[in-house]
């Protein structure tokens, strides 16, 4: 009896010896295998850093290099690139951002100075492959440098042309009919003391630096931006409204979504009162509904707090007479 | 394997991008957005803060950031850079007057350290009002030759009618993932 005892104890021993070198083992390989996973990015860096400056040496040597024999070079230094770029890619999972970001700028680095070293040596290579990769910009360039006098005009011209609506007026009464602004961009600006009636459906609205003035407007279908508004008084409609920097103004408004106002004091809202003869089609025209107005819902920018309502506007309250 | 090694294997398992799309107020974000995603557009209100969609598209998996352009959401916009794969920049071409604007916010993000490395894509929106700038005269305005930072492009587009979307959203798909994904 005491014999099998201590040889089952034995037994007990040598297995529970098997065991813990078994466990051994198995700590030690994973331990080697996240060491690998350390290796890994640094087996990356050194690859990188190697061929990066490899590509490195290949841009600074094309001086050296003949005419005839640089297409084919380049075209060697950009493979290069692309090859490094899909290195990162493939290592890209088990890189940290960092790394691919710093990786990704210094590929950037290559491709442009690359890029600036054979516009300068290989001017004519312009009209060849690259020419599809970037018309556009052949284009422009050849364009300003040929004539720049010409196309600093047609900037001038342009930026008045194709205006619709008024700038740079005091004190006239004056009206826009549907056929002039019908899905336009209707523009009011610098104005003083006027009184404005758009008739019709413009697609957007713009009105700045508007200063005692009278605004009525039939249905945007978008948008109205109002900025730099002041002492006025405003009749307008459309999908949303959008009001900056401005004070005193009383707007009488119709929108189907939503207005917001940011850096705005002292503005009134009323329900839209602009009426006139062909306004149910207009609305219609402009993709409006009429039986939807969100007037009294204003988003203040500058408010933030939901219990209390924002001290930069108030509902308008009709005198009582 | 830590957590982010997984986070990242899943990301490249499923083929998904992330794209963060800002731009002035006004100049139709939101619009591009549901417009592109089949959604009713005559609804939209200005947007308070932002919205993201998850879209499907050429098997990839598209998380679109289309964040408010307000004067006062713009200090908030750096808080969406954070792994951004593409940036598409919305201009509102009609609206000239901004355009100056515009040019600065946008060269202000292309400092930007966090969103070194994201495609660019400009949409010219709103090209069918008739003032609107063509893409030769905004590439001026905007000095978009001078960009090297970033792959760019700038695609004239209407959210309203929905032309030229496509071929925005295909042409920064298309970048990225050449960029970030092995071909297989």
């Amino acid at each position: 009896m005491e014999f099998d005892g201590e040889q089952s104890q034995i037994d007990f021993m040598v297995k529970r010896e098997v065991e813990r070198q078994v466990n051994i083992q198995k700590k030690k390989d994973h331990k080697d295998l996240g060491a690998a996973d350390n290796e890994k990015v640094d087996y990356f860096q050194k690859i990188f850093n190697e061929k990066y400056y490899e590509i490195f040496n290949l841009i600074t040597n094309t001086k050296n290099l003949s005419k005839s024999d640089l297409p084919d070079y380049f075209n060697n230094i950009s493979n290069d690139i692309l090859t490094l770029q899909k290195y990162v890619a493939a290592s890209s999972l088990f890189l940290r951002n960092y790394d691919i970001k710093k990786c990704q700028q210094s590929l950037n680095d290559l491709t442009i100075k690359c890029k600036l070293l054979e516009e300068e040596l290989l001017p004519k290579k312009r009209f060849g492959f690259k020419n599809k990769t970037k018309p556009n910009k052949i284009d422009a360039n050849s364009h300003t440098k040929i004539d720049v006098v010409d196309s600093k005009n047609d900037k001038i011209i342009d930026f008045k042309a194709n205006f619709c609506g008024y700038h740079d007026k005091k004190s006239v009464k004056l009206c826009l009919r549907s056929d002039e602004i019908y899905k336009k961009d209707v523009t009011l600006e610098n104005l003083e003391d006027c009184q404005i009636t758009l008739l019709g459906t413009p697609s957007t609205l713009h009105l700045n630096h508007i200063k005692d003035c009278t605004i009525l407007s039939g249905p945007v279908s978008t948008s109205i931006f109002i900025e730099n508004c002041e002492n006025s008084n405003l009749s307008i409609a459309c999908q949303q409204l959008r009001l900056h920097s401005s004070k005193n103004v009383t707007i009488f408004l119709h929108v189907t979504s939503r207005a917001i106002m940011e850096d705005c004091t002292d503005i009134i809202f009323g329900p839209y009162n602009f009426h006139y003869q062909d306004k149910e089609s207009d609305f219609a025209h402009a993709g409006l509904d009429l039986n939807i107005n969100n007037w009294k819902s204003i988003d203040d920018f500058n408010w933030l707090n939901i219990d209390k309502p924002s001290p930069n506007w108030r509902l308008f309250e009709p005198p009582d007479d | 394997m830590g957590f982010l090694t997984v986070l990242k294997k899943m990301k490249q398992k499923e083929k998904e991008i992330r794209i963060l799309m800002l731009g002035l107020d006004n100049a139709g974000k939101t619009t591009i957005l549901k417009r592109f995603n089949g959604e009713p557009i005559d609804t939209i209100s200005p947007t308070l803060g932002f919205n993201i969609k998850t879209l499907e598209h050429k098997g990839f998996k598209l998380n679109m950031w289309d964040v408010g352009g307000q004067k006062s959401l713009r200090s908030y916009w750096r808080n969406y850079f954070e792994c951004t794969d593409g940036l598409i920049w919305v201009v509102d071409s009609a609206d000239k007057r901004r355009l100056e604007d515009c040019k600065k916010e946008l060269y202000v993000l292309l400092q930007e350290e966090r969103l070194a490395g994201a495609t660019l894509l400009i949409f010219a929106n709103k090209q069918d009002l008739p003032g609107a700038c063509t893409v030769e005269e905004l590439k001026d305005i905007l000095d978009l030759e001078s960009i090297k930072t970033h792959h760019w492009k700038i695609v004239s587009c209407s959210a309203v009618t929905g032309e030229n979307l496509l071929k925005g959203i295909d042409w920064i798909v298309e970048d990225i993932a050449a960029r970030i994904f092995t071909l297989d």
